[in-house]
């Protein structure tokens, strides 16, 4: 399935490696594999779509440094946190750090491969979220100053009667800025308007 | 006084008289001054008469017959009457000036006698000189002076007489006298014949009558003994003052010494009663028990207050009834208490350490000591001593012992977990491997259209898996058991490189290189293996987790052996993190200091505490070029 997602499994032990990876392709996940943090931002794959399968302690560039570095270059790819030896201060700080789990070795297949689907579904959403809201904020860059005040205002919920007020202008021209900000956003309704605005300021 | 010789010749109209030498010039002082104006009488008078007859016969007839031509002259006959008269007139002259010199002479005569007679009676040398500075009349205490006949020094001047010394300051006064006109005092210290006189000579010039000087006269007053007296007088004032002082500074400093001596005995008495009041302050503030026992009264005469707060018991019920004290004491104590007791009434010596128990049911460790007091015929007559509470130090001691049991006790446990801990984390990855390799076998062959023969590798892979889960385990069991006995020879050595081969992972993970540089001879060290094992391993991980604190740098840990001396060895785990600060170099010791923001801080205080237990030391210092070393030493194993 050329369009499905990959996994990226990075364990420095070959076997683990293997064995993960004979799992996670027999259950019909594309999977990358590298034995080193630094293998993987070496291969540019980063910013593809999928999830990341990582090892904690690994030798140079551990597990948590990776998470550290990708998410400082606002890479948003969820991380599954798999470790021999799993202590709880350091599962506290990969989840805090914005993890997406954080599995004991040795572990049930099931429980690694549902997690891995739903970090690949949660990984597509947030990057449909992000076309959105980069489409949105496209559309959003294309309104005058006028009429982008006159949009903050509708936002807030004003009547045009009150907006025109507010801005000295006429009623009529009020009118004619919302349409135009409506056209400009491929906004049918109001609720159109307002959940662009959310998509936006969410971020 | 010898009598002068030329008395006899004593110029005529002197009379005799004794002790007085004159010169023959003495009389003829006052004609050989008047030579210059003195014409003799009879000469003046036969001049007078020769004139007047000549005028009478030659010149009076000329003028006449000049002034008066042809006027005849008197006859011869008639001016014979006028040579008469001129004649007599002429006698008549010498008469008078023969008179008169007659009377002058004598005038000088006794002006002469005068000074003869003061010059011979005066008891002091007395002279007259001439203006020529001879001397023309001496007496005999001047003949005396001079130390010569007198006659000898007649006519003869200073020069001749005295020496040069002398003859300069006489000549001095003598022109002095004459050039003044007037008496002249003077005192003079002369050296004649090697004795020193003193004289103070008074001299005057000598005048004759009509008042012109002639001579200088004098007198010397011998003063050498008055001076002497003088001298004596005032070197013995001087020596009478200086004694006088001698004595007044003797009397200040015994006064002074007599007042030092009473400041001491003040001081000394201030001091007394200071060291009374500081023992009596001593012994009832000092947290120890002070007392004093006597041999002979067989009970206590003093114990401090402090007693009662240890004891818990009034004072006075003791010193009424001193069995009290024995009743106090813990009983499993009592009876070795009271033989030592019984001991100390004849040694005088006592140390004990004892338990008592208070009113309050409590119990209080005691420490007792006792001295002797011996009097003066060395027979021991009290027992003076300090009993001490030392319950919190016994509870210390209690509380070390239970520690060390403890810490033994610890680091057994800590190595079984960190054993437990090490396997499970090196076992987890042939587990995963094998678990998730079954597992992919499993998805395979639920896949109806799977040919089982394509698992044959995996299945392989699951076997190899297990085989390394069993090496794993087969190392742990070596690493445990190949030192089995506690204090035993212990090759360094081979306990790092086993060490060293069970950290490897951790190692490998972290990225650090190993160097092993180890002695080769090296002694065995005497030591307890798991309790090295477990410091090695942690001083291995400090270093692990120090280097990965820094990103950049070399990560490269050293483990070094070293033979320090024949008594110990050494070993160095040398790592290139951050070191630490040099301030912080006692606190890396501290039980829970820690620089790791994830470590508890036990790893270095227990290790310390091991490696000392074990009678060697452990300590840190900095590396030149960047990073810490810890270093331990053991005692090498004596060689048997």
């Amino acid at each position: 399935m050329p369009d499905r997602a990959t996994v990226f499994l990075i364990d420095d032990d070959q076997a683990v490696r293997d064995a993960i990876r004979l799992l996670l392709e027999t259950s019909g996940f594309t999977v990358q594999a590298f034995a080193s943090a630094i293998d993987f931002l070496n291969m540019a794959v980063i910013g593809q779509p999928g999830c990341l399968v990582l090892d904690v302690r690994m030798p140079g560039l551990s597990g948590l440094d990776l998470q550290k570095r990708l998410r400082a270059q606002g890479y948003r790819i969820p991380i599954i946190f798999i470790t021999g030896h799993g202590d709880v201060p350091m599962a506290i700080r990969a989840m805090k750090a914005g993890a997406f789990d954080f599995i004991e070795k040795p572990f049930q297949g099931q429980t690694l491969l549902a997690r891995i689907e739903e970090a690949l579904a949660a990984d597509g959403q947030e990057r449909c979220r992000q076309t959105q809201r980069a489409d949105a904020a496209a559309r959003l860059a294309l309104l005058s100053p006028r009429e982008r005040e006159v949009l903050e205002r509708v936002a807030d919920g004003q009547y045009n009667k009150v907006i025109a007020a507010e801005l000295n202008i006429s009623l009529s021209t009020v009118e004619i800025h919302r349409k135009r900000v409506m056209e400009k956003l491929q906004a049918e309704s109001l609720t159109d308007l307002i959940r662009l605005l959310a998509l936006l300021q969410a971020d | 006084m010898t009598e002068p010789k030329d008395r006899a010749s004593a110029p005529s109209g002197f009379a005799v008289i004794p002790q007085l030498w004159l010169s023959h010039s003495f009389s003829r002082m006052r004609l050989e001054r008047g030579k210059a104006g003195y014409c003799h009488p009879a000469v003046l008078s036969l001049v007078l008469a020769l004139g007047g007859l000549l005028w009478l016969w030659a010149i009076n007839p000329l003028l006449i017959t000049w002034l008066y031509p042809g006027s005849t002259l008197p006859s011869l006959a008639s001016s014979v009457p006028s040579a008469l008269a001129i004649l007599a007139g002429a006698g008549l002259l010498y008469w008078v000036l023969k008179a008169c010199n007659v009377a002058m002479h004598r005038t000088q005569c006794a002006q002469h006698q005068q000074l003869a007679e003061f010059i011979a009676y005066s008891p002091d040398p007395a002279f007259l000189k001439d203006q020529q500075g001879r001397y023309l009349a001496v007496n005999a205490a001047f003949a005396q002076l001079a130390g010569r006949p007198a006659i000898e020094c007649l006519n003869q001047d200073d020069s001749a007489l005295f020496s040069p010394e002398a003859v300069a300051l006489f000549i001095d006064h003598d022109q002095r006298v004459i050039a003044d006109g007037t008496a002249s005092n003077r005192e003079i210290t002369l050296a004649i014949h090697g004795d020193t006189h003193v004289l103070l000579t008074t001299r005057w010039p000598y005048r004759d009558t009509e008042g012109c000087s002639i001579g200088v006269c004098g007198i010397a007053q011998e003063i050498t003994a008055q001076k002497q007296a003088e001298n004596q007088v005032y070197s013995a004032n001087t020596n009478m003052e200086s004694r006088i002082r001698e004595r007044t500074a003797a009397l200040q400093s015994i006064n002074e010494d007599l007042e030092r001596q009473i400041a001491a005995r003040i001081q000394a008495e201030v001091a007394l009663r200071d060291s009374q009041e500081r023992f009596r302050q001593l012994a009832e503030h000092i947290r120890e028990v002070f007392w004093v026992y006597g041999v002979e009264e067989e009970r206590p005469l003093y114990i401090s207050p402090a007693y009662e707060e240890i004891w818990g018991h009034p004072i006075d019920g003791l010193l009424e009834r001193p069995m009290t004290w024995i009743e106090a004491i813990h009983p499993d104590d009592r009876a070795r208490v009271q033989a030592a007791h019984i001991t100390k009434c004849g040694s005088g010596y006592f140390d004990e350490e004892y338990r008592i128990i208070r009113p309050d049911g409590t119990i209080r460790w005691i420490w007792d000591r006792g001295f002797p007091v011996c009097d003066e015929a060395g027979r021991i007559y009290r027992i003076a001593g300090l009993a001490e509470d030392i319950t919190r130090r016994k509870l210390a001691e209690d509380q070390l012992r239970r520690q060390q049991v403890e810490l033994t006790r610890i680091s057994r446990l800590s190595l079984a977990v960190e054993l437990a801990a090490n396997l499970a984390h090196q076992l987890n990855q042939p587990l995963a491997a094998i678990v998730a390799y079954t597992q992919a076998c499993l998805t395979l062959l639920r896949q109806a259209d799977t040919d089982p023969r394509v698992l044959t590798g995996t299945l392989d892979e699951i076997v190899n898996q297990g085989l390394r889960a069993g090496e794993i385990i087969r190392h742990l069991r070596e690493l445990v058991q190949k030192h089995p006995a506690a204090q035993a020879a212990l090759d360094l050595n081979a306990l790092i490189r086993s060490v060293v081969r069970y950290a490897q992972t951790e190692l490998n993970q972290a990225g650090v290189s190993l160097k092993l540089s180890l002695a080769d001879p090296l002694p065995a060290a005497l030591a307890d293996d798991i309790q090295i094992q477990l410091v090695l391993l942690s001083l291995i991980r400090n270093a692990i987790e120090s280097m990965g604190e820094q990103a950049d740098g070399p990560h490269e840990l050293t483990v070094s052996t070293a033979m320090a001396d024949p008594g110990s060895v050494w070993v160095t785990v040398r790592d290139t993190g951050p070191g630490f600060r040099l301030d912080m170099e006692d606190d890396l010791f501290r039980p829970f200091f820690t620089t790791k923001p994830g470590g508890m801080g036990l790893g270095l205080s227990v290790g310390r505490s091991i490696i000392e237990s074990q009678g060697g030391q452990l300590w840190a210092t900095l590396n030149l070029d960047g990073g810490a070393a810890f270093h331990f030493s053991l005692p090498a194993y004596p060689d048997a």
